[in-house]
Parts: structure tokens; C-alpha cells; sequence
């Protein structure tokens, strides 16, 4: 439960300064529309319908986040933006263009580990420009760039195999930005990571994205690292799938770790609670079962 | 508890801990041991009289009178039996002793007869002499030899050792040589004694049956095996071998040629999946043998069927494994591609065939092991040939000592190609677990120098990438 002193505050309430950068952010041309989304699986117990009416636009440079309560088809979005699963109705647009399959327009950084196991760290690096048929020193030198960024100097002759899980992570980051995508997807990235690395891995996916002219679709469950990392969040809701409601982030940027326990960041993060969570009076669900120790400990 | 107590070797880890590795020194005693206690369980058998030897090994033996199966030295009698044996013939001496004290001492036969199987109780004792080296394998049918050994044996001269003839066969000796002497110091065959002489009687030793021979007479057996030159239409056991591992390695070649990328195919793609499963999988269930004379009929003679027949019983599983290997590449890296923009092409070409190498590789090792369980079926069909045809001949003659170096150096082929193959498993991809373990192995480390050294020695001199280069050879 949040102190009462912060539950004044509103999510919606922008200092001048965060709304003058929503003003601008909406003047920037759109890179991705989707716009009337809409998909159903077949099953044996009838068609399920995973996402429904899903309409929202990211502008360019905009970091935005999905976030969901589990089953509410954020991966399904995600993964028909990368083209991976066709849409059963409405369409996407990039760059007002309609897509159809996977491009390297689009990359995509996904939850479990996708590094090749039989190609080094700059191998990896290179594998999509080689795929558009580029070879030669360019190539290599760019590949060189993208894991200096990422900070993997060093081991840009190593295998996947020996590097750890953040590192492995930061590396399909640089392999998914060797294409120079319009659009980084990411689904959930960083849910294999430990606590510390993951906060280690937000602060650098917040420095590259600074540094760069890229626009992040990033999906994630953590409620801290929805508010901690986007301009506006969509969040979804489950069965089906649909826009409840896109939440601007009213924390000014650059974002510190420190900002995780201002007024406005609780305020957003309390807001997607009452979102996701609406049954939950303040986490109190209880279990069903009986006290089954002896009374009088000093436990509560 | 005595089953978890620390090991001595320094060591605190337990003996018996679950599914935990054990240190490099035990983990190789017990691999020596896993070789050596086969070993050590068949010499025991061979070479410890009490552990089994059900048969007495003759090194003598008699004819009996009115029974039709004749044994002789090198025989092998069941120990029960044997007894039988000898007091057959002593009973047939007896009653030879019997007839002579009676007024009619040839009891009927004639004098040539009797000098017939004189001479041929003379000679029952030829094989003590070529054991004891007195005479070779040519001069067992050599009177004049033979009847000297029995005089020298009988007045003490000479006395055999190994084996040495039982105190029995000894004073029968000497009871022969007493009749013998009569008529002729030495042995004249036309003043050859007409009075019946006894026979000596069955003496051997106890032995494993035949199809258990010792190490040490396998291991002679099989140097003679091996080193024998090729006579006529006869080859060399080296020539069998490499006729073996042609048969093998051709099927083999052949349905990994073909095999491999149908199962890819498979693997990537439902259609195709879906297309060749299901009859591929009916199709294995048909015992590759059951083709042969079809296969004999088809391709005729030589090593074509034979070849065929290890195609047809590994082709089938190996499609089959290998779509199963392709599948179990994981979907994800297949999605990264994509979208990384690799096309359709360059999905199997960089993404399929490269992430199922290591796999694949496991899976054509295995495959080799079934390719070479086919090779005996193989050999048989057709014109029968190789390591097989040896086994197959020896077998009918119960040579078995010669059988088995064969049937070890078949083992010793396949499990020595494996443990290869399984070796350069970690050289070849260095980026698997085992890959890493592989450069760790100090054995290997000395192996991977000549590789390493080649590799960097070529690549200063080649261009560093190929594809850029190539395009423009006019620069070399």
C-alpha cells in the first residue's frame, strides 16, 4: 500500500517541463501504427481471441512500454509487429508502410537467449548486415562499434557460451542495432536476469537510446521497469486483449535509479497496479487455509 | 556406512555419491578396470581348472571297437563321458588279453588284419610325440619313427614329458614293446608282428569347450591370422578389413549423402515432413536383411547389394533422426534470423545446418555404429566376402580361436572410429560444452597444436575473407 501522503499525487498531473516533452514527442512523425489489431487462435474448445481492437502509435525516439497482466497477448503483439505471427485483422504500418513477415526493418531482442552458439561475438554482430549481402572491413568495423557501445571490447572473439547472461543480452541488442532497424522490439529481455544485472541492463538500454536515433517497443511484467524505462506505457488488458489505457510517464528524464521513489513514479506505478490488478484491495488476498502453528508466537 | 565412506586418495568426495562426477584418477582406474575385469573373468576361466572345464581335451586316444564315431587327439569328451571311454578300451584290452591265452590267440582273424591294427595302436601315439616335439605334423603316418619312439619309450631311453603318458600307458608300452621286440628290434614292414598288441588308453586333460578358447591361444591364433600374406583367391586379413570398411563406409556414405538433406528438409519444413515421415517410418520398420535376396537380384554380385543392404538399414532411421535433430534446433534462433532479415536460403545455409552441426555429427556417429551391425548380414549375401566369410569358414571348422581376433578387431574398428570421432567432436566445435572441456584436456591441447598451427598458417596467407576476395581473383 502507498503511504496516504503520496496517494494526493495523481499519475496524470505533468510538471511543465514532462509535458512540454509530450508536446514535442507528439509533433515527431509516427514510425509505427497499429491500428485496429486484432488476433484469434483456433483450439479445440473454439477460437480464443488473443488481442482485440489494439490501436496505438509510436512516435519517433519514443521509448514505449506494453505491459499486462499475464495472458493479456502482449507477446502475441510484440511478436506480430516482428512479423513472426499474422494478424487475423487490422493492420501495422511502418513508416506508413503496411508490413507483412520479418524484416530487418524491425529487430527484435527476445527473452530467452538467441545468440548463435557457433558464431563469435562479432560474428553475431555482423550476421544481419551479411544476411542483406554486405561483407568486407566496413562491416567488420561497424560490428567492432556496436560491441564498444554495448561494452564488450573484449570479448568480441568469444563464443556465446562464455559470456553470462546481461552480457549475452547486451550483445543481441548491438546484433539487433547492426541492422539500423527503425524500430528495437523488445520482448521482455532482461526477465532472465538477475535483480541487479537487470537494473544494471535498464541503465544501459536507456544510455544507448539517448545516444541514438532509435524508437524502443519494449514489453515487460515489471511494473518498476515499465515506469523506470517509457515515455508512455500501453497497458493491456487480458481476455481479450485490448488497450485499457496508454499512460504517460509524468518522471522527468534522464531517468536515476533514485527517481524509483518519487511521488509521481509510485503514482504511475500505482496506477498500473489498480490496472492490472483491479480485484486487489491493496494486496490482500488471502489464502484459504487455517492457522497451523501453536497461538501467542511472535511471528505478527 | 561403509558404501558412502571417503575414498583414501585424498579425496573427501564419496564413492557412491548420486550422479556426481568422480575425480580424473578414479574416474580412470575404473575405465581401465571396465577392460581389464572382462579379462580378467575369461582367463580366469580359461586358465583355473576348477572354475569350469566341463571337457577332458584328448591327448590320446583309441579306437573302439563297433562304434562309429571316432575321436581323436585335440577332441574334446565330456567329463562324463570319458570315463566310458577308457573302460570301453580297457575292456576291449582285456579281452584282447583274454583271447590270447586261449588256444585260438587270433581268434579267427587274419594275420593281415591284425598286423593292419597293430600298426594303426602303434600310431594312436604320434600325437604325444609331435607334442613333445619328437616328431612334426608330416611324420604321424612315419612306422619306422613311431616304432622307435615305442622302443625308446619302453626301455626308459627316452620318456615324453609334456604331456608325459599316464604309468598305465607307460607299462602298456612296455607290454607292447615285449611283444614287439620278438619279431623286430626295428620296424620292418614286411616282419611286422602278427600277434595282437593292446591298446593304449585315452589320456587328456580338462578344458573349456572349443568355442572357449584362452586368451593366450586367441591371441596366437590371431597374430597368425593376421600376419598370414593373401595365397590365390584368398586375401590377407588386411584385405578383408579394408573390404569390410569399404562395404560399411560406402552404405554409410551413401545414406548420409542422401539422407541428411532430406532430414533437414524435414526437419525445417512441415510440408516435407509431412511428405516423408510417415512412410519413412513404416518403411524402417521392414528388417533391412529381409531385402537381401531382393537386393541380390537388383544389383547382382559383388559388393553393390551389399552395399545396398547397409543403405537400406541406416538410410531410413537416419532420415528420421536427423529431421528430429533439425526440429530440436531452437525456434527462437530460427525468429532471430528472421529478423535480422535472413531469407529462406540463408535460414538453412547460416542458421539450420550450422545450429544442428554439433548434433548431426552425434547423430551420423551413432548411425556408423548401426551401419556396422549390418555389416555381417551384408557380407553374407551375394558372394559371401570380408571379415565375415573368414568368420563364417573358420566357424564351420570350429576354429573358433581363429573367429575370435576377428570378431575383437570388428569391435576394436568401430569403438575405436567412435572414441575418434567423438574426440575431434570438441575440436571441430569448439563452442560446445564439450568444446570447452576438449581445450581444457591436456592430451588434446597437444592434438589441437597441428590443427591450430595449420589454421593460422593459412590463414596469413589467404585473404582474410573469402567472400570479398573472391570476387576480384585477378588480385591473387
Amino acid at each position: 500500500m502507498i503511504p496516504p501522503s503520496l496517494e494526493t499525487i495523481d499519475y496524470r498531473e505533468q510538471s511543465p517541463e514532462v509535458k512540454d516533452r509530450f508536446n514535442r514527442l507528439k509533433e515527431r512523425p509516427v514510425v509505427l501504427s497499429v491500428e485496429n489489431l486484432g488476433k484469434t487462435f483456433p483450439t479445440t474448445d473454439g477460437t480464443v481471441t488473443a488481442l482485440k481492437g489494439v490501436d496505438f502509435e509510436v512516435f519517433r525516439r519514443e521509448f514505449m512500454c506494453v505491459i499486462g497482466p499475464s495472458g493479456c497477448g502482449k507477446s502475441t503483439l510484440i511478436r506480430i509487429l516482428a512479423g513472426l505471427e499474422t494478424e487475423s485483422s487490422g493492420q501495422v504500418l511502418l513508416d506508413g508502410n503496411p508490413v507483412a513477415g520479418p524484416g530487418p526493418d524491425r529487430g527484435m531482442v527476445f527473452q530467452s537467449y538467441t545468440l548463435f552458439p557457433w558464431l563469435t561475438v562479432k560474428q553475431n554482430v555482423m550476421f544481419g548486415p551479411k544476411m542483406a549481402g554486405r561483407s568486407g572491413a566496413s562491416v567488420e568495423g561497424e560490428a567492432r562499434q556496436w560491441i564498444d557501445m554495448v561494452g564488450l571490447s573484449q570479448f568480441e572473439n568469444s563464443f556465446p557460451h562464455q559470456l553470462s547472461g546481461g552480457m549475452k543480452q547486451r550483445v543481441a541488442i548491438a546484433r539487433a542495432l547492426a541492422n539500423q532497424p527503425r524500430i528495437l522490439l523488445m520482448d521482455e529481455p532482461f526477465g532472465a536476469l538477475d535483480a541487479q544485472t537487470r537494473a544494471q541492463m535498464q541503465n544501459y538500454l536507456l544510455q544507448i537510446w539517448r545516444n541514438l536515433d532509435i524508437t524502443i517497443l519494449f514489453i515487460t511484467h515489471d511494473l518498476d521497469e515499465a515506469v523506470f524505462l517509457a515515455d508512455r506505457i500501453l497497458v493491456l488488458k487480458a481476455n481479450p486483449g485490448e488497450v485499457d489505457e496508454i499512460i504517460e510517464v509524468p518522471v522527468p528524464r534522464p531517468r536515476r535509479l533514485d527517481q524509483t521513489i518519487t511521488p509521481e513514479f509510485i503514482a504511475t506505478k500505482h496506477r498500473i497496479n489498480q490496472l492490472i490488478h483491479p480485484d486487489d484491495e491493496g494486496g490482500n488476498d488471502t489464502l484459504p487455509f487455517a492457522r497451523m502453528t501453536a497461538e501467542g508466537d511472535d511471528v505478527e | 556406512m561403509a558404501f558412502f565412506r571417503r575414498g583414501k586418495d585424498g579425496g573427501r568426495e564419496p564413492w557412491f555419491a548420486v550422479r556426481r562426477d568422480l575425480s580424473t584418477k578414479r574416474a580412470s582406474i575404473l575405465s581401465l578396470a571396465s577392460f581389464a575385469l572382462p579379462l580378467a573373468i575369461w582367463a580366469g576361466v580359461s586358465y583355473l581348472p576348477f572354475v569350469w572345464h566341463p571337457d577332458i581335451r584328448l591327448e590320446l586316444s583309441a579306437d573302439r571297437e563297433d562304434v562309429t564315431t571316432v575321436y581323436i587327439a585335440g577332441d574334446r569328451v565330456s567329463k562324463e563321458f570319458f570315463p566310458t571311454f577308457t573302460d570301453a578300451v580297457r575292456k576291449q584290452n582285456a579281452s584282447v588279453e583274454d583271447q590270447l591265452k586261449t588256444d585260438a590267440p587270433l581268434g579267427g582273424a587274419t594275420e593281415s588284419s591284425i598286423r593292419r591294427s597293430n600298426k594303426k595302436i602303434l600310431r594312436h601315439l604320434a600325437p604325444v610325440l609331435i607334442a613333445n616335439k619328437r616328431i612334426d605334423e608330416s611324420q604321424t603316418k612315419d612306422d619306422e619313427i613311431i616304432y622307435q619312439a615305442w622302443k625308446d619309450i619302453a626301455r626308459g631311453t627316452w620318456r615324453p614329458d609334456s604331456p608325459a603318458l599316464t604309468e598305465e600307458n607307460l607299462s602298456i608300452i612296455q607290454r607292447n614293446w615285449r611283444a614287439m621286440e620278438t619279431v623286430s628290434d626295428t620296424y620292418d614292414s614286411d616282419n611286422f608282428i602278427s600277434v595282437p598288441l593292446i591298446s593304449l588308453i585315452p589320456q587328456g586333460k580338462s578344458a573349456n569347450p572349443d568355442y572357449l578358447p584362452s586368451p593366450d591361444q586367441v591371441a596366437k591364433s590371431g597374430i597368425k591370422v593376421f600376419t598370414a600374406p593373401a595365397e590365390g583367391d584368398r586375401p590377407s586379413m588386411m584385405q578383408r578389413v579394408g573390404h569390410s570398411i569399404r562395404i560399411v563406409f560406402g552404405g554409410f556414405l551413401l545414406a548420409a549423402i542422401i539422407g541428411v538433406p532430406i532430414g533437414v528438409l524435414c526437419g525445417t519444413y512441415s510440408v516435407f515432413s509431412k511428405l516423408v515421415e510417415p512412410f519413412t517410418d513404416f518403411f524402417r520398420y521392414m528388417p533391412a536383411p529381409t531385402f537381401s535376396t531382393l537386393l541380390v537380384a537388383i544389383f547382382l554380385a559383388n559388393d553393390a547389394p551389399k552395399i545396398a543392404l547397409v543403405f537400406v538399414g541406416t538410410f531410413f532411421q537416419l532420415v528420421l533422426v536427423v529431421s528430429n535433430t533439425t526440429r530440436r534446433l531452437e525456434l527462437p534462433l530460427l525468429e532471430a534470423a528472421q529478423t535480422l532479415g535472413a531469407n529462406q536460403w540463408q535460414l538453412i545455409t547460416k542458421v539450420v545446418i550450422p545450429g544442428i552441426l554439433p548434433n548431426l555429427y552425434n547423430d551420423l556417429r551413432i548411425l556408423l555404429g548401426w551401419a556396422w551391425t549390418w555389416l555381417v548380414i551384408a557380407e553374407l549375401i551375394g558372394v559371401k566376402s570380408g571379415l565375415t566369410e573368414f568368420i563364417e569358414t573358420q566357424g564351420r571348422f570350429r576354429n573358433f580361436d581363429m573367429v575370435y581376433p576377428v570378431i575383437i578387431l570388428i569391435g576394436l574398428i568401430g569403438f575405436f572410429t567412435d572414441q575418434i570421432l567423438a574426440l575431434l567432436r570438441g575440436i571441430i566445435f569448439p563452442y560446445t560444452e564439450e568444446g570447452a572441456a576438449a581445450s581444457a584436456n591436456p592430451f588434446i591441447k597437444a592434438l589441437l597444436f597441428v590443427p591450430r598451427w595449420f589454421k593460422d598458417a593459412v590463414d596469413q596467407r589467404l585473404p582474410h575473407d573469402f567472400s570479398e576476395k573472391s570476387s576480384t581473383p585477378s588480385q591473387a
